[in-house]
């Protein structure tokens, strides 16, 4: 049961965090199309049948049928998007997604001279910002 | 004889917390792959193409383990920074010298991770008509892949960290490692590299 795409404009797209811009820009300088939260994957149903948690990756590539996930939490925060990705895995076997951890960001952003950015990662607790804690409120929401 | 540890690499691996892959376990692997390359193309004169700079290391190396004859040619692309952000896309900023059309090709690479850089070196070359294109490459992070792409030599699996050695750089350090390590936290938290 894969839920039908919600539009997205992936000419202007509103990031999260700005480590989902530079991984966007990353994309556009090696040629490769995607799309910015394109969909949400519902994860948990009341007795009514509406949606009570939902998971929505933070891009898709449409060439690779690939879904990508980037966090920037510290492990230790980081549980409750864990479970909810293996989740996902569970309820929707037949996509591919790829989570980006907090390290493997470090380490995409050092790998393409963002040092600054690295440095952010690995400095703070790199927290994702209030705005991002809505969205995710909103999607829990249905 | 025991590998050599940190310390005998002293002021060279300053910054080194731990040797992933020894001097011994990179140089045994490289000749291992060096002699499938000379069984599959005996008679076919192959054309090593490398991408600068990270390469170098592995193919000296592995040209000199060959023992059948071969030619290498090198090609650079300008990598990802906020500065070349400015300039578009990705582009070639060396070319080949030596045309491919019709020839054997091997593509040697350092380390592939997300594929991104790979992927589009390789469809450049296809476009010229090589006879056969294929990778050989010697670190694989899997983990990190975003292109898949075929890989028809492969030295090692590496976990998902942030390696450096035997070509592989921190802001340009540490290169000239001849193992495989893994960098101090602390490397990273300070930006004057």
């Amino acid at each position: 049961m894969i839920p039908s795409p919600e539009p997205a404009d992936p000419s202007s797209p509103r990031f999260s965090h700005p480590a989902e811009e530079a991984f966007a820009k990353i994309l556009d300088f090696y040629g490769i199309a995607w799309v910015y939260e394109p969909r949400t994957f519902p994860l948990e149903w009341d007795e009514h049948g509406v949606t009570v948690e939902a998971f929505r990756p933070d891009f898709y590539l449409p060439d690779q049928d690939l879904y990508i996930e980037l966090t920037t939490l510290r492990p230790e925060l980081s549980t409750r998007k864990n479970r909810k990705l293996r989740r996902v895995k569970e309820l929707y076997p037949e996509i591919n997604i790829k989570l980006f951890k907090r390290r493997e960001m470090r380490d995409l952003m050092v790998k393409f001279g963002l040092y600054d950015q690295a440095a952010g990662i690995e400095g703070t607790q790199a927290q994702k910002p209030e705005g991002l804690l809505r969205k995710n409120a909103q999607q829990n929401a249905g | 004889m025991p590998n050599k540890t940190l310390d005998n690499y002293g002021e060279l691996a300053a910054g080194v917390r731990e040797i992933l892959i020894s001097e011994e376990e990179l140089q045994r692997r490289v000749h291992d792959i060096a002699g499938e390359i000379s069984r599959d193309y005996a008679g076919r004169n192959p054309l090593l193409v490398g991408v600068l700079k990270g390469v170098l290391f592995f193919m000296a190396d592995l040209l000199q383990a060959l023992t059948i004859p071969a030619e290498i040619d090198f090609i650079a692309v300008s990598s990802y920074s906020p500065e070349s952000r400015q300039q578009g896309v990705v582009r070639l900023v060396k070319d080949l010298e030596i045309p491919i059309d019709g020839r054997h090709v091997l593509f040697v690479e350092d380390v592939i991770d997300t594929g991104l850089t790979l992927n589009y070196i390789l469809r450049n070359l296809r476009i010229r008509q090589p006879a056969s294109l294929d990778v050989c490459v010697l670190f694989n992070k899997p983990n990190h892949r975003l292109i898949d792409i075929p890989l028809k030599y492969k030295g090692f699996d590496l976990p998902d960290r942030f390696v450096v050695g035997y070509g592989l750089d921190y802001r340009e350090r540490y290169r000239n490692l001849p193992f495989i390590g893994l960098l101090k936290p602390e490397v990273f938290q300070s930006n004057k590299g």
